[in-house]
């Protein structure tokens, strides 16, 4: 302002470094999607972007986050069912058709095989004739919490932290503003972790990590600060949003803390605590899906609502998440809330409304205290991979899941619709042609696959065999494995054919299952009426009981059902559990080796059918006779095809309640015996 | 159902299951688990006709007892070691009975060795079955006993793996003809060893996790309190160093469990069946039930030898005993 009489600066408005007010740049718009194929997924970003979204979020399908080509038997249930499938580079050049990668923010939700993903991204730039080093965006990339929450690791935990620190070391340089990895706390809330607990996990594996990427020696001080400077987080925000405002502000003033204590980082732009938002999908229900909207609206107040600590880049979830996918319109409707609050609001124009207030305050400095004495006795342990590896940032887990379901079990934490104001009127939302749900469309996938083979027979096959070999070259010596997976990308190597390579070298991790010592809120008249139930199907059957709980397919949201098992261990079943990322094949033989009365399989992929037809031809095929249930999120319309196939009964997010649950397993087992014996 | 009728369905049945049909061998298996009364006479048939059909030979399995403290590693362990002794000795097969604890309160148990038991699928040679331990002391399942009788005439190894090996968890060996105790390092000295109570049962030692950086230590240590706990060895035991992670040690443990199955001496099934009897008494009877057994029946050995089985023997005891109450 180049006027005489300066403008007087006042307390609530914002003003740039000239003393002029200004309004906030918004935060970086963004809707997490992909699915069916990279045509069509390249047409619905296009569409979301013109719609005025800003960033990019990649959804990428099971089989391309565990590492397999779209053709494996493991995979083929599960392709671009909860994403976009990509199998190579000429996947790549399709998703990205008419995108401008140079002006992008691109943040892709990978993480087994994160470098893999960054290389086929590279080589894109490569092929185009981008500048790498323009590329802006996030690879995911945190392996600590799909050990504790989302399953999809692949490499055990000190192959996998070589990986996300070799990733670290080529960014810096290379492609400066990239984030190499996103320290995530946002599964860890879907995994019922309290806020203390997020806190403490996330920022304890950001710590561990930066103390081994300080470990490996490859930065010089001044290298290292840059490199702190580029952890990012990816954090959720739950429905008490108060709490998780209070939350927010914890994380910023912690990390700048430990940053400066313990890594030494003197710039406090590198300390800062920087972090994209995905609102909490926990909380969203399946009765009365409309209410989920207000859910949305008020978690996304939580992480804009205080300047100081207001999320760089927001995705929403859609209303019917706990139904089915989203459509574009859901999408879209979603995306608008964030126009909204972004442009139409005063929100912009102020300072942090909170600074000052002894509530808030109070609150940050309790959630600051517990998480840190949390971190220090993780830090303690020798770090978050002990802390995995010993099954205690499991239990935790597990043990927060059970409280949470008893607490609503129990009425003490309402769910409006759910457990409180159950009566409503029937949601005319649900009520068009598709039922409010989305449907893949089958010859997308056809198409996936037949890229996939067009792509090996095109190849220059010697090329393609001579990258594989120097990345288990590299993986074998140590090098860093970047530039060689670049080159694999280059040379058209298959996304299963570079985790393949990878396996061979590092094998596959298999960790604790966090099942054992939970406690479990299950008690009462019901609990001990159902174990005399058990106990006389035992007195009937000759032998107590059995029940195999198991999670077919590739995705690895495993707590729910790890939450069943011990229940039915509670109610007196004696319980085979046999983890995640199981075939149908593997699921049959152990069910037919164990000779289990009831197979339980928990599916949260959206394969339901497709693995529900392979485990009861399955049992067929070796002639047993096993009563079949499925739980997961499972719409309605799936339910009458499940029971066709043969499954007895299907658990959906609406079957909350543990005890009614197991009385249903006990039921199926009782008219079972009582039919056999007749 | 008729009994001629169930007699030929169990034919059928053993039949298969001599073939290793999974889902025969299983529901067999359910037969010898199964705790009513009126199961016993299934159970003697079958081992009759397995017999028969063996053509009176004894079976020559090997039964081997593993065990380790939770957090071992030895289900890990075994689902490697299993897959390379039928790697390396085409012509084996193997049946692994797991045993986990059972709750005290609900009577329910968790089974999850499974969860780190990666079966090649289909592959007939390999047959894993979990069991509760039934909150029994002891380690063992009431029915761990009846299932090996029938497994040992159906696969040429039987691999036995129990929680924990203290005083009350040894019964493992009056099963096995060789019991392998799975240890992980440990931070401490020789004292931990030989304070956890455990090194004076087992035949061999396993240490595991050998690609931690305090295994070396620990295997002098291990070494060092074997030499203080068993005196009056003739010669020190096996210890073997492996790590389930990377494959280290693996190929020469298989080997040595192959050679244990190829050159050792499995015990009868009679030496081990009047141990598994007077259990089967003391949990049916007690105290009464014991002396019964050994001042009206002359003992174990003797109901077994003249009831002609142990199904039989089962029988013959509870008929004798509810006589005497009922005379007394």
């Amino acid at each position: 302002m180049s006027d005489d009489t300066p403008q007087e600066r006042q307390a609530h408005r914002l003003h740039d470094a000239d003393g002029e007010p200004v309004r906030d740049r918004p935060w970086i718009i963004r809707t997490y999607s992909g699915h069916s194929s990279p045509r069509a997924s390249n047409a619905l970003y296009r569409a979301n972007l013109a719609a005025g979204q800003t960033g990019l979020s990649i959804a990428f399908d099971l089989p391309t986050q565990c590492g397999y080509d779209s053709d494996d038997p493991i995979a083929r249930p599960e392709v671009g069912k909860v994403g976009v499938p990509i199998n190579s580079l000429d996947d790549m050049h399709v998703l990205f058709d008419e995108i401008p990668i140079e002006k992008m923010n691109t943040s892709m939700t990978i993480n087994g095989t994160a470098m893999w993903l960054l290389a086929l991204y590279v080589a894109l730039a490569r092929e185009r004739g981008v500048d790498v080093a323009q590329l802006t965006g996030t690879t995911q990339n945190d392996l600590i919490k799909e050990y504790l929450a989302r399953g999809t690791y692949i490499f055990p935990p000190e192959e996998s932290l070589r990986i996300i620190a070799e990733m670290y070391e080529y960014c810096l340089e290379e492609i400066p503003k990239w984030n190499a990895s996103n320290i995530c706390s946002y599964h860890l809330q879907e995994a019922a972790a309290t806020p203390t607990q997020e806190l403490a996990f996330a920022l304890a594996n950001a710590i561990s990590l930066l103390d081994l990427i300080k470990e490996r020696g490859h930065f010089t001080d001044e290298q290292f600060s840059r490199a702190v400077g580029r952890i990012s987080f990816f954090v959720n925000a739950g429905i008490r949003f108060v709490e998780e405002m209070c939350k927010m502000r914890a994380f910023g003033e912690l990390w700048d803390e430990y940053c400066r204590d313990r890594f030494g980082v003197e710039d406090p732009k590198y300390r800062r605590f920087r972090y994209g938002v995905q609102v909490n999908s926990l909380g969203l229900t399946e009765s009365q899906p409309e209410n989920n909207a207000w859910r949305i609206l008020i978690e996304a107040l939580g992480v804009t609502l205080s300047r100081d600590a207001r999320a760089r880049a927001v995705q929403l979830p859609a209303w019917n998440e706990a139904l089915s996918l989203p459509r574009p319109w859901d999408q879209q409707w979603s995306l608008r809330l964030q126009q909204i609050l972004a442009y139409e609001t005063d929100l912009l124009e102020y300072p942090d409304l909170f600074e000052g207030s002894v509530v808030v305050e109070s609150k940050v400095a309790e959630l600051k205290r517990d998480a840190k004495a949390e971190i220090e006795a993780i830090l303690g342990m020798g770090g978050v991979i002990p802390a995995i590896e010993s099954g205690y940032l499991k239990s935790a887990l597990v043990r927060s899941m059970s409280e949470r379901m008893t607490a609503i079990n129990s009425g003490e934490q309402i769910v409006v619709g759910l457990n409180r104001w159950t009566e409503g009127l029937p949601s005319p939302l649900l009520a068009g042609d598709d039922g409010g749900l989305f449907t893949l469309d089958e010859s997308a996938i056809a198409e996936a696959l037949g890229n996939l083979d067009a792509v090996r027979a095109a190849r220059d096959e010697d090329r393609a065999q001579s990258a594989l070999e120097a990345l288990k070259a590299a993986a074998r010596d140590g090098s860093s494995m970047m530039e060689p997976s670049i080159e694999c990308a280059l040379a058209r190597v298959t996304t299963g054919e570079w985790a393949g390579a990878l396996r061979q070298v590092f094998g596959e991790y298999r960790p604790a299952t966090g099942v054992e010592g939970q406690k479990l809120g299950l008690g009462g008249d019901r609990v001990d009426d159902l174990r005399a139930r058990v106990q006389g199907l035992a007195d009937r059957l000759g032998h107590r009981p059995k029940v195999l709980v198991g999670k077919p397919g590739l995705d690895g949201h495993s707590n729910g059902a790890e939450v069943i098992a011990v229940s039915a261990r509670h109610v007196g079943f004696d319980v085979v559990y046999s983890g995640i990322r199981l075939s149908p094949g593997e699921i049959v033989q152990s069910a037919v080796e164990e000779g289990v009365d009831l197979i339980g399989a928990s599916v949260l992929s959206g394969s339901h059918v497709e693995l529900a037809q392979q485990i009861i031809d399955g049992l067929r095929q070796h002639g047993a006779d096993v009563h079949v249930v499925f739980g997961g999120i499972i719409p309605q319309g799936d339910v009458e095809k499940l029971k066709a196939i043969g499954v007895e009964q299907v658990f959906t997010p609406a079957d909350y309640e543990l005890i009614d649950i197991m009385e249903r397993f006990v039921a199926i087992i009782e008219a079972g015996a009582a039919s056999g014996a007749a | 159902m008729g009994d001629h009728a169930e007699g030929s369905a169990l034919e059928e049945l053993v039949e298969r299951a001599r073939g290793l049909d999974k889902h025969a061998v299983s529901r067999l298996i359910g037969v010898f688990e199964d705790s009513r009364p009126e199961s016993a006479p299934r159970r003697a048939r079958a081992l009759d006709l397995l017999d028969t059909a063996a053509g009176g030979e004894a079976s020559p399995c090997t039964v081997l007892g593993v065990t380790g403290t939770p957090g071992s590693g030895k289900s890990s362990l075994l689902a490697r070691v299993t897959v390379e002794m039928l790697r390396a000795e085409p012509e084996l097969t193997v049946a692994v009975l797991a045993i986990d604890p059972s709750s005290a309160v609900s009577g329910g148990a968790l089974l999850g060795d499974r969860t780190r038991m990666r079966s090649p699928l289909d592959d007939r040679r390999l047959f894993f079955r979990s069991q509760a331990s039934a909150a029994e002391l002891g380690g063992l399942s009431p029915s761990s006993f009846q299932v090996c009788r029938l497994l040992t005439r159906l696969f040429r190894c039987v691999l036995v793996e129990t929680v924990g090996i203290g005083q009350s968890e040894a019964d493992v060996r009056h099963l096995a003809d060789r019991v392998y105790l799975v240890l992980q390092p440990l931070g401490g000295d020789e004292v931990q060893f030989l304070k956890a109570g455990i090194v004076e049962v087992p035949d061999a030692f396993v240490l595991n996790k050998c690609d931690e950086p305090t295994a070396g230590r620990s295997y002098h240590h291990l070494t060092a309190s074997l030499g203080l706990a068993r005196p009056f060895d003739a010669e020190p035991p096996e210890v073997h160093r492996t790590s389930a992670r990377t494959g280290l040690g693996v190929p020469e443990l298989a080997a040595a469990l192959l050679d244990e199955v190829a050159t050792g001496t499995p015990r009868s099934h009679a030496e081990r069946e009047p141990h598994f009897l007077e259990r089967w008494v003391d949990d049916e009877w007690g105290r009464q039930g014991r002396r019964h057994l050994a001042e009206a029946l002359g003992g174990a050995g003797a109901v077994l030898a003249s009831a002609g089985g142990f199904d039989q023997a089962q029988q013959a005891f509870d008929s004798s005993l509810r006589a005497a109450l009922a005379g007394g």
